[in-house]
């Protein structure tokens, strides 16, 4: 049911965009005026773990940033990169949009900004693992090879920018990328595949107990 | 970071999950939400507007006082919100401010009422948002200078300050002709002067007749060479003069030599000296008629006299950028037009374009559409360059001249708002002083009032009877006059109006000069007298300072013995002294002393005199 009601969602944006293909310029205009209502109160509530007063919580920040209803990508490291102002997020909240987007058609809307909330927030630990698994494999095929972990990690390097104790170094990423993989790639065939990750997530301590961390946020 | 992008930290927060697993070293343990603030709704009633908004929006700002718990100073049990006695028009901006992050500045809204709910709520003005901050500047800036302006006339023209010295005062009546008739009859006459020097070196170059054994023409200035001379050299003394005092006169006799003016008065009286040290010698007279020239910038002294034309000048300074732009621009086309029309009209036989620097007459000429022709193209190629070069001339000429009049008028507007505020301001302290008077004239009858009703009392707990008080002043103002009555006895001197005050002050000099032989009076009015000659700005009597400073603190109590001889100036306090009988009086004046006993003109000063030597106790004021 989810994915249906994901499908006509996007099917609706994807409707919009159609009409408005013919012209460029009206194009914009077109896309600026669609504003995109979420699914009602009720069927929020039921397919995510938040309660009614929250989501309202959640809706109203969300509506006072994006009053069109959807967060587009640049939007989203705007937001991201004001929570970071010493260094560039952009790179990281370009993954994090991916991970968000979970029906890939370029927008954020609030189903997917609060899907992504509650599994972060309200979620069994394998259900966070899971999302975090999803948000290192870029390119969604189920491995993580180290060129992708690679890439997720100097996005978070950069995030720290120029001014740290100790300085950052050119190959302090890669380092940190042959640690990961050390302690996550057991077969040693070079990727980490999703079961090996959660094995091994859940035999880590220090990474179990970091699971719990932002529980209360809300 | 704007308080919209607060709502999104949880989101932040949570998708730092996406670290964890990469994470080299333990986390920290996170912040305990301490108190977990219901997000309510908060109603705010700004003087019956009703406001509401979450309790989270307002509480993104902390350091403010609806986002910190100042708030609860407002709080209002009884209708369950927090109530403001303000301006709901500005609050709605004030709000906006949570709510957006921005603030805003309505254009419609006096600046000073809005910095004042600005300070009231603890916002900085600072983070007024780019659409609007310009303007805000703008008005604050004008505000200001509003108000410079009006400090910089209290200043110069309230006090007249006893201890100018002689220089100071020189140069204050050189800079304001106004404040003496001393100064504004050197004014006229300085002005006068310049009329008629400009005035005789124009005359005198006009032809004026031939001499009897001449037969060509003579100027007049030839034909009267003495007068004209005579003329010159007195015009020449008194700008002479003038400029020695001003310079004595001057606070910095450094930067007054540097001003325009003062460059201007050299410039002006020079050459006369000039040629009186010159002899005859041939080679050097042509350099003395050059020298001639300069005479005519006297006609520049004029610009102490006249406001329009230093704004002229103000404005050509301050234009100098689209003045040079003019120049510039024009000098670029007349050379090229010039070339060109020299390369055209190159073939034509006997042209008069014989150069380029030839060229360059034909082209100013054209440019600035005079057409003189007295050099014209002749070939159909020159024509056509010629009519271009005149086309453009125009365009050239007329595209900085706007700039240049909107700079005068914007200057020209300033420096009449500046007259119309100072016209104003008179009328302004007129009425703050009307107000002032009506203040005191009203707590004078509240004081009649408040001993009439003592004595009413008196008489009717006498009579056994009950006391009707009339309609009485509201509690504020009862309140107030209770407190300057306080303050009356607690300095032991009353308070009195301007009126009776300079009346008082009017008399007592009266008497000074009638030769008051009493010695203990002798100080005291001496005293008073030095400081009515404050008051009174038309004395120019700078009186040196008194040694009476310390007299003036001394005040005189005396015995007042009820005679009902006094002068119709003090009528009021006459209602008040019979019943008072007893009791001694305090002088009424707020410089002490012999003001009741001198008032009586009628009455012989002997006898006055005698009288305060009898009854004068002194005690020093506190």
């Amino acid at each position: 049911m989810e994915s249906k009601r994901v499908e006509t969602v996007s099917a609706r944006v994807d409707a919009a965009a159609a009409v408005s293909s013919t012209d460029s310029v009206e194009d914009e205009l077109e896309l600026s005026a669609v504003r995109h209502r979420p699914e009602g109160l009720e069927q929020l509530e039921a397919q995510t773990r938040f309660s009614r007063k929250e989501l309202q919580i959640l809706y109203r920040g969300f509506k006072n940033e994006c009053p069109s209803g959807v967060v587009n990508e640049d939007t989203f490291k705007d937001i991201y990169a004001q929570f970071f102002p010493q260094g560039d997020a952009s790179t990281y909240a370009h993954f994090l949009f991916n991970a968000f987007d979970t029906d890939h058609n370029g927008s954020v809307s609030f189903e997917d900004f609060v899907m992504g909330l509650s599994i972060l927030l309200r979620g069994t630990v394998q259900e966070k693992l899971i999302w975090a698994f999803n948000l290192y494999d870029i390119n969604k095929d189920g491995y993580i090879t180290k060129e992708e972990m690679l890439d997720i990690m100097k996005a978070i390097y950069d995030m720290m920018g120029k001014c740290t104790y100790p300085v950052l170094k050119e190959e302090t990423p890669r380092q940190h990328v042959e640690v990961f993989f050390q302690k996550m790639d057991k077969n040693k065939d070079g990727v980490v595949t999703i079961d090996e990750f959660i094995d091994c997530c859940q035999n880590d301590e220090n990474i179990m107990r970091s699971m719990h961390l932002f529980e209360n946020v809300l | 970071m704007a308080a919209g992008v607060a709502a999104w930290l949880p989101f932040a927060r949570a998708a730092a999950i996406g670290w964890m697993p990469v994470a080299s070293t333990p986390m920290p343990i996170p912040p305990q939400d301490k108190r977990k603030a219901q997000d309510g709704l908060i109603i705010l009633n700004v003087s019956g507007t009703k406001f509401q908004t979450w309790r989270t929006t307002l509480e993104r700002y902390p350091d403010t006082l609806l986002g910190s718990t100042e708030r609860d100073f407002f709080f209002h049990e009884e209708t369950n919100e927090y109530f403001f006695d303000r301006d709901p028009d500005i609050f709605r901006h004030i709000l906006n401010f949570y709510r957006t992050g921005k603030l805003h500045y309505p254009r419609q809204e006096c600046i000073s009422a809005y910095d004042e709910e600005l300070a009231f709520f603890g916002i900085i003005p600072e983070i007024i948002g780019d659409c609007c901050y310009e303007e805000y500047k703008d008005r604050r800036r004008e505000n200001a200078e509003r108000l410079q302006d009006d400090e910089e006339m209290d200043m110069s023209n309230d006090v007249t300050p006893v201890n100018l010295t002689f220089r100071e005062y020189l140069w204050r009546a050189f800079e304001n002709p106004h404040t003496s008739t001393l100064a504004l009859v050197f004014y006229y006459v300085t002005g006068f002067f310049i009329a008629i020097s400009v005035m005789a070196n124009v005359v005198e170059t006009v032809p004026c007749g031939t001499l009897p054994n001449r037969s060509k023409e003579v100027s007049c200035g030839d034909r009267y060479a003495l007068a004209f001379f005579c003329l010159d050299t007195a015009c020449v003394m008194i700008f002479t003069v003038e400029y020695l005092l001003r310079l004595i006169a001057a606070p910095s006799r450094c930067k007054f030599m540097k001003s325009v003016m003062s460059v201007i008065d050299v410039v002006a009286i020079m050459p006369y000296y000039i040629g009186l040290v010159m002899t005859d010698n041939d080679q050097v007279s042509g350099a003395f008629v050059t020298l001639r020239v300069f005479r005519v910038f006297r006609i520049f002294k004029f610009s102490r006299h006249s406001a329009g034309l230093r704004i002229l000048g103000y404005t050509l300074k301050s234009c100098a950028s689209e003045l040079g732009f003019l120049l510039f621009s024009l000098t670029m086309a007349i050379i090229i037009f010039a070339t060109v029309m020299f390369y055209a009209e190159k073939g034509s036989s006997a042209t008069k374009f014989t150069s380029i620097p030839a060229a360059f007459w034909y082209t100013i000429v054209t440019m600035t559409t005079l057409g003189y022709g007295d050099m014209v193209p002749k070939t159909i190629v020159g024509k056509v360059f010629g009519s271009i070069c005149s086309l453009s001339g125009v365009l050239v000429i007329a595209l900085p001249v706007p700039v240049i009049v909107s700079n005068f008028s914007r200057i020209y507007h300033q420096s009449q708002r500046a007259e119309k505020r100072r016209a104003q301001r008179k009328t302004r302290l007129a009425r703050i002083r009307a107000a002032k008077i009506r203040g005191t004239n009203a707590y004078m009858r509240y004081k009649q009032n408040g001993l009439l009703i003592d004595s009413l009392e008196e008489a009717s707990k006498e009579a056994g009877q009950a006391l009707v008080v009339k309609a009485a002043t509201p509690p504020f103002e009862s309140q107030h006059h209770h407190l300057l009555h306080c303050l009356e006895k607690t300095t032991n001197h009353e308070f009195v109006d301007e009126q009776t005050f300079q009346a008082n002050c009017m008399e007592v000099s009266v008497v000074n000069k009638a030769g008051s032989r009493s010695s203990s009076l002798s100080s005291s009015p001496h005293g008073l007298g030095s400081c009515c000659s404050r008051r009174h700005k038309k004395k120019s009597s700078f009186s040196p300072p008194s040694t009476n400073n310390q007299e003036l603190s001394t005040i005189q109590i005396r015995e007042r013995p009820v005679s009902n001889s006094r002068a119709s100036l003090n009528a009021k306090l006459d209602e008040t002294v019979p019943l008072k009988c007893d009791e001694s009086y305090i002088t009424p004046s707020m410089v002490s002393l012999s003001a009741p006993v001198v008032t009586s003109a009628d009455e012989d000063a002997s006898t006055t005199t005698a009288y305060s030597q009898s009854n004068i106790v002194r005690v020093s004021a506190l």
